[in-house]
């Protein structure tokens, strides 16, 4: 056997070697970890565990003024959770509605170079930061809020999601796109009516994805103030109520698994595969809604 | 070539096509096709004939000499002008038959200027879409639709457009004998009708002495097809 052939082993052997070099270069004082273990069973049983459930009770102030048995909706957990819901989806829809021109002006098959490389640069800039670095920055610049919130998860998404579209966008076949031109289509008219419906696919995966992204991520964007659960989360460390900050964690892990299970699914009927499956009542809705309803509405619109 | 009188929709002078000038493909002195005919390209494989449709519709750039496509420079193509169905189609599978063929009737110079899609528009593209006998198929996802009905639905984008030049790239393959027969008919009198020129690629030499008034052989004789060195180019007149 050769070297070649056992390239990954070797790979992770080296790169193994070079991880234990460099942690020890790292860590001067390994002796803090010896009392870690005691200190981690202390703070479990001590501060943390059990959760305290208050935070899905509803607040004293403002009062609660629905039906009892919905009075949760009046707690801090779910006010938080439904903000960063709100935060997560408007970021998402702008954020595309940003993105997807400027992915069709990277595409590197529809454009000079120049214009591909100038609106590539804008994109990578927009996600060289996370999204919690751009929190930050707008809530020095607008203050706190859910604005701040938005408007960070915004940029970060026209620079996310808008990489994914140029890729997916660049992978489409070159015939389509050379019928088109030879016919004399504009560069508008082969985007809109070529591009987008070819890969129609992709992209609302992607941005069904991007929202599950952003919900996730829209979690800890309150912890600087810009809205969202992650401001109990803040307020309750400060405290040091850390059996409170455990409860939204619970909740948080909770909501995030749910929104990717449904995202995971409802991304799944959006494949080539998704189409040729035999159909369960709600696939066959789904795809009625896909390739009737939606595309009929999208040419009503379009047609003013 | 019969009347001088015409002005050619298809001109072609000392023209060297390939990507390579190194090694050309195809090398042609002198080719004119003029309203209402109908010229087939015949030639082995890999020897430059979808290339040297390519390059007439303004997608490749000559090597060299003078290419004049319906009154302008291929790059300059008015729009609508040349209808090009290549051998893959190039529909786009995900939209329906009427958004592909829609796309064509967009470019119809025949019709108002619409920016959004007209009702002249699509009253044109279910018109072509019913010549072609897809009538009930309007609604349907390309890619559902079996290869024979694809190349259909490419030839009524193409019919659509009411383009000046239709090139065609082996667009009879995987037509049963009958649809064969329907789509020759339709293209063949547009043709006529409107005094455009047709430029197909066929492999079939029988058929294409049938349907063609002219034929354009490339051989080179040889089975390389990136020698260097001239080839022969018969231009045969038929009936
Ligand atoms: N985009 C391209 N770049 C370089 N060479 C190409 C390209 N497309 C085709 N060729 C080459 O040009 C030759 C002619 O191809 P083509 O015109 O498709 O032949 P035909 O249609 O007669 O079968 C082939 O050898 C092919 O490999
Ligand atoms: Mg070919």
């Amino acid at each position: 056997m050769s070297f070649r052939d056992n390239a990954v082993i070797w790979f992770s052997f080296i790169g193994l070697l070079i991880s234990v070099f460099l942690i020890n270069n790292l860590v001067d004082d390994w002796g803090r970890l010896s009392g870690s273990w005691n200190n981690l069973t202390i703070f479990i049983s001590e501060s943390l565990w059990p959760p305290n459930w208050s935070v899905i009770e509803p607040q004293a102030y403002p009062v609660c003024t629905v039906y009892p048995l919905f009075d949760f909706t009046c707690s801090t957990a779910w006010i938080g959770i439904i903000e960063t819901l709100k935060i997560a989806f408007i970021s998402t829809i702008f954020g595309s509605i940003i993105s997807l021109p400027l992915a069709l002006l990277a595409a590197r098959n529809l454009n000079p170079r120049w214009i591909s490389f100038i609106v590539r640069f804008i994109l990578a800039a927009a996600r060289s930061l996370p999204s919690i670095i751009w929190a930050i920055f707008f809530v020095i610049l607008v203050g706190f809020g859910p604005i701040s919130g938005i408007l960070a998860m915004t940029i970060y998404t026209v620079g996310y999601l808008g990489k994914l579209q140029y890729e997916s966008i660049e992978g489409i076949s070159s015939i389509p796109l050379e019928a088109g031109k030879s016919m004399g289509l504009s560069r508008y008219e082969i985007s809109k009516g070529i591009v987008i419906p070819e890969n129609a696919n992709d992209l609302i995966s992607q941005i069904i994805f991007m929202f599950e992204y952003n919900v996730r991520h829209g979690t800890v964007i309150g912890i600087v103030g810009a809205g969202g659960i992650g401001y109990y989360i803040n307020l309750y460390l400060k405290f040091l109520q850390y059996d409170k900050v455990i409860a939204y964690l619970i909740i948080i892990f909770i909501v995030v698994l749910i929104i990717d299970f449904i995202s995971i699914s409802a991304r799944s009927l959006f494949t080539e595969e998704g189409d040729s499956n035999e159909d369960s009542i709600f696939t066959s809705f789904l795809k009625l809604w896909k390739e009737t309803i939606l595309p009929q509405g999208l040419l009503f619109f379009s047609r003013k | 070539m019969e009347d001088e009188n015409k002005t050619p929709i298809v001109h072609l002078k000392d023209v060297v096509i390939g990507f390579n000038s190194s090694r050309p493909l195809v090398e042609i002195t002198n080719m004119e096709i003029f309203p209402g005919e109908v010229v087939a390209v015949t030639g082995p494989s890999g020897i430059g004939k979808t290339t040297l449709l390519r390059t007439i519709a303004g997608l490749v750039k000559p090597i060299s000499g003078y290419i004049h496509v319906c009154g302008s420079n291929p790059s300059k193509i008015l729009r609508g002008e040349v209808g090009y169905i290549p051998q893959r189609l190039g529909l786009v599978r995900h939209a329906s038959v009427l958004h592909n063929v829609m796309l064509g009737a967009k470019t119809n110079q025949k019709l108002p200027k619409s920016y959004f899609s007209s009702k002249e528009e699509k009253n044109y593209s279910l018109k072509t879409i019913n010549s072609l006998g897809l009538t009930e198929k309007i609604n349907e996802p390309v890619r559902r639709l079996s290869g024979g009905q694809q190349r259909r639905v490419a030839i009524a984008r193409t019919l659509s457009q009411a383009p000046s030049l239709i090139m065609a790239d082996e667009f009879l393959s995987e037509l049963d004998e009958k649809t064969i027969n329907m789509v020759l008919r339709e293209i063949i009198d547009y043709v006529k009708n409107s005094k455009a020129a047709l430029l197909v690629v066929e492999h079939d030499v029988s058929r294409a002495r049938e349907m063609a008034d002219h034929l354009l052989v490339i051989d080179d004789g040889r089975v390389n097809p990136f020698i260097s060195e001239t080839r022969t180019i018969l231009l045969e007149a038929e009936k």
